[in-house]
């Protein structure tokens, strides 16, 4: 597991933490918690920068690195998603959408760690 | 998603809290129902890449898992899809996924524990969905008392629902 992973642990975490517990206050979706998801998309963001100058400088991949660009790229999709979707529907059930994010791009991350090294 | 319904004028009174002043046709894909179709949706993704993975690269190693593996990425994606649609049809639709889902989950599950011979390979179902933190075996649980609740006859009536 390298930095970026903890990066994403740390931010993921928190903002799975912050988005159930306004959802457990009926909170609706709001700055906080779409920042936190917004800060989630900016450490996958690094991650992606990351990865992108180590390929360039010659770093070799040792999984599949289809796979792990497929897992960047989808998790990269995931905030953007749930935050339009907390802009449509303005209840607390979003902010349950939005702790999802935390936790899949741990997963995520994760996994890509692995396929990495 | 059009929120458009041709049925059930009356809805959205059933409701509760949180949804509303929801166009009422549908009510299946809004409050708790919507982070059901989240997270049906993650599972539809990554089912639908891992099981493309194990075909294109692995096939051959172990047909049956990996038909499995599809054949649950098709059931979730059916799931999310028509959990998210209005109306009755896709009412029905949306029991017939979640249930096939749930008899998969327990049958490979099952099968994955007592003959681990024949099913060395993950799939999303195999020991009851363990690889990913069991919920596999929770969301059609979830979906099916969900869909029980906004099923389309109560929907009228019960104000209590």
């Amino acid at each position: 597991m390298d930095a970026y992973f903890y990066i994403i642990l740390v931010v993921g975490l928190l903002s799975t933490i912050i988005c159930v517990t306004a959802g457990i206050l009926r909170k609706g979706p709001n700055d906080v918690t779409i920042l936190s998801v917004a800060a989630v998309e900016l450490a996958l963001l690094v991650y992606l920068v990351g990865s992108i100058i180590r390929v360039a400088l010659g770093e070799p991949i040792a999984g599949e690195a289809w796979e792990f660009w497929g897992y960047l790229i989808t998790a990269l999709m995931l905030p953007v998603g749930a935050i339009y979707w907390s802009i449509l529907e303005r209840t607390r059930w979003s902010n349950f959408v939005l702790a999802a994010v935390g936790v899949t791009a741990l997963v995520m991350a994760a996994r890509m760690n692995q396929i990495w090294y | 998603m059009a929120a458009q319904s041709s049925e059930s004028p009356v809805a959205g009174t059933g409701a509760g809290g949180d949804v509303a002043g929801k166009k009422a046709g549908n009510t299946r894909n809004t409050g708790p129902g919507r982070l059901l179709i989240a997270v049906y949706a993650v599972f539809a993704i990554s089912a639908t890449a891992r099981a493309g993975y194990q075909i294109l690269t692995k096939f051959s190693e172990a047909p049956l898992a990996y038909l499995l593996s599809a054949f649950a990425a098709v059931v979730y994606v059916i799931a999310t899809v028509s959990l998210a649609k209005p109306g009755r049809t896709w009412f029905k639709v949306s029991v017939a996924a979640v249930l096939v889902e749930l008899v998969g989950v327990l049958v490979v599950g099952a099968l994955s524990v007592f003959d681990a011979v024949q099913f060395p390979h993950e799939t999303v179902w195999s020991l009851f969905g363990r690889g990913y933190a069991f919920i596999p075996l929770l969301l059609p649980i979830l979906g099916l008392a969900w869909l029980y609740r906004r099923r389309p006859s109560a929907a009228a009536p019960t104000p209590s629902a």
